[in-house]
């Protein structure tokens, strides 16, 4: 059976993309490896409430808690709060990502896509040099699944994309290696999503706290992986924990390991081939964060397959119009993040006290990365050598 | 004496895929929700034991520390 798209991965890149493209008729079909979509979880859970603009989730059950905003906690314990009361400052959910993908994938496939679970790809399948397709094992039968486009949906190990010669090996400075439990029995009862900074806490990353409802919370850490050793992120995190009275009682639900690429976006498209999500490296550099890229590319991906499927043409140029269209909506701001990233992780832990303590009474009243690097210089003069490469990129 | 290739502990893998991904020499694949190292790919580099959040990788050989 030929298919317009086949679709490797059933994360919300995945559904996402397919979910557009089938809507506008196009033939999809959508393969998982795993045994049920979602599962296991390895995610934080958090999500930004722009998600509801997208409309591709329906009903609440996927939500889990509604958060009024972030804390973040400098290492001395300075604490600035990003509060929904002001402008431009955004109010999120805290999901169940289980359901939360599984949602996304219903409507996939109630827009006409289909999904094969149990479905590992292991190759593209290529004619005279061109992709027509992917293999893939399911079970123990090999199968030749033919499409005219080849998605790479496949997260963080991106391997679509290296078949397709693309370059996705990650540095390890350029991934965060996480750890996260789920603690039932603890007493953390704010509707803040909770960020802790510091070379003692979380080498080159954060220890996060999300609260999922009263007393159940995801309370996980990543460390950049080039500062990393065997077994680290485990050890700070329980060592964090230890040191809170709120969270030192409780029991864990749950138990996940994460990687979370903290890169520059790469390419995304090729002949007969687009990436999306992870596997193109669509997340916040300084966050970790990337459900909300992943939904908006998945979007653009699928709209742009649906117009290729209408022309009957799968080179670059036509499916370029993919890429464009994400870099223009949050390339940029990827790009200024990921210098972010790097200026950040060059700070002693000195430093980011002194940014947290002029950020702490701020009223973030404008929410832009110029009008905050003003207000830290304003007060403390000596980081404009630090953070002059961020203020030319916020200018640009 | 060769150098001592990287294994994964099959019972501690949670299957995250970050071994796989900053693997430089694409020799880890994920198999049935476990990273397994492909023996002959792997040159010892050390990344992939660095990088596991909960200690899953190891030396061949090595006895596991506790
Ligand atoms: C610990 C951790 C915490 C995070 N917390 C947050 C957060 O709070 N908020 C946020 O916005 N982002 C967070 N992120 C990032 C977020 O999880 C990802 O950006 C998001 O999952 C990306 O979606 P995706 O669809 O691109 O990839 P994924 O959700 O990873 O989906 C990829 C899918 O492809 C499948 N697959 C892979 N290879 C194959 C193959 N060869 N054949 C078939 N199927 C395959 C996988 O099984 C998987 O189902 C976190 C990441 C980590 C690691
Ligand atoms: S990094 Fe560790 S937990 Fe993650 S897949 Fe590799 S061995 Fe498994
Ligand atoms: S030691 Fe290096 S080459 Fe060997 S599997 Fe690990 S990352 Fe790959």
């Amino acid at each position: 059976m030929k298919y317009d798209a086949v679709i490797v991965g059933c994360g919300p890149a995945g559904s996402v993309t397919a979910r557009f493209a089938a809507e506008a008729g196009a033939k999809i079909l959508i393969v998982e490896r795993r045994a049920e979509v979602g599962v296991p979880v390895l995610c934080g859970e958090g999500v930004s409430q722009k998600v509801d603009h997208f409309k591709v989730l329906e009903g609440k059950r996927w939500i889990a808690a509604k958060m009024e905003g972030a804390r973040v906690f400098s290492p001395n314990g300075t604490k600035i709060t990003l509060s929904a009361e002001y402008a431009g400052n955004e109010t999120g959910y805290v999901v169940y990502r289980d359901i939360f993908d599984q949602e996304l994938a219903r409507e996939a496939a109630q827009k006409g896509a289909e999904i094969m679970l149990n479905t590992c790809a292991i190759d593209l399948l290529k004619k005279d040099g061109k992709i027509k397709g992917i293999i893939a094992t399911h079970f123990d039968e090999t199968l030749e699944i033919e499409a005219n486009v080849v998605v790479g949906a496949d997260g963080v190990e991106s391997r679509v994309g290296k078949w397709a010669g693309i370059q996705t090996t990650l540095k390890p400075y350029d991934l965060e290696t996480c750890v996260q439990y789920t603690l039932c029995n603890i007493d953390w009862g704010s509707p803040y999503c909770d960020f802790f900074l510091g070379k003692q806490v979380a080498p080159g990353g954060y220890v996060w706290v999300f609260p999922k409802g009263k007393d159940v919370a995801n309370v996980g850490i990543g460390i950049l992986a080039s500062l990393s050793e065997s077994g680290k992120a485990l050890h700070f995190l329980d060592k964090f924990i230890a040191t809170q009275p709120e969270l030192k009682n409780g029991e864990p639900l749950r138990v996940i390991t994460g990687a979370d690429p903290v890169a520059e976006p790469i390419q995304s498209v090729k002949d007969n081939l687009l990436l999306v999500g992870d596997a193109a490296r669509q997340v916040d550099p300084i966050t970790g964060g990337g459900l909300m890229h992943a939904i908006e590319a998945g979007k653009y991906a699928g709209e742009t397959i649906a117009k290729a499927v209408e022309k009957q043409r799968f080179d670059t140029q036509t499916l370029s119009e993919y890429e464009t269209w994400w870099k223009n909506a949050f390339g940029k701001k990827l790009h200024r993040n990921y210098v972010a990233k790097e200026i950040m992780l060059d700070m002693e832990d000195k430093t980011l006290d002194m940014l947290a303590d002029s950020l702490k009474d701020y009223k973030f009243e404008e929410f832009s990365t110029l009008s905050i690097i003003k207000a830290l210089v304003t007060k403390h003069p000596s980081l404009l050598v630090k953070l002059t490469p961020l203020m030319k990129l916020a200018r640009a | 004496m060769a150098k001592p290739k990287a294994v994964v502990k099959k019972e501690k893998c949670l299957a995250c895929g970050g071994c796989i991904s900053v693997c430089p020499q694409d020799a880890i694949l994920m198999i049935s929700s476990k990273a397994v190292v492909n023996k002959g790919q792997c040159n010892s580099c050390s990344i992939c034991v660095k990088t596991c959040p909960i200690g899953a990788i190891n030396w061949e050989g090595k006895k596991d520390e506790i």
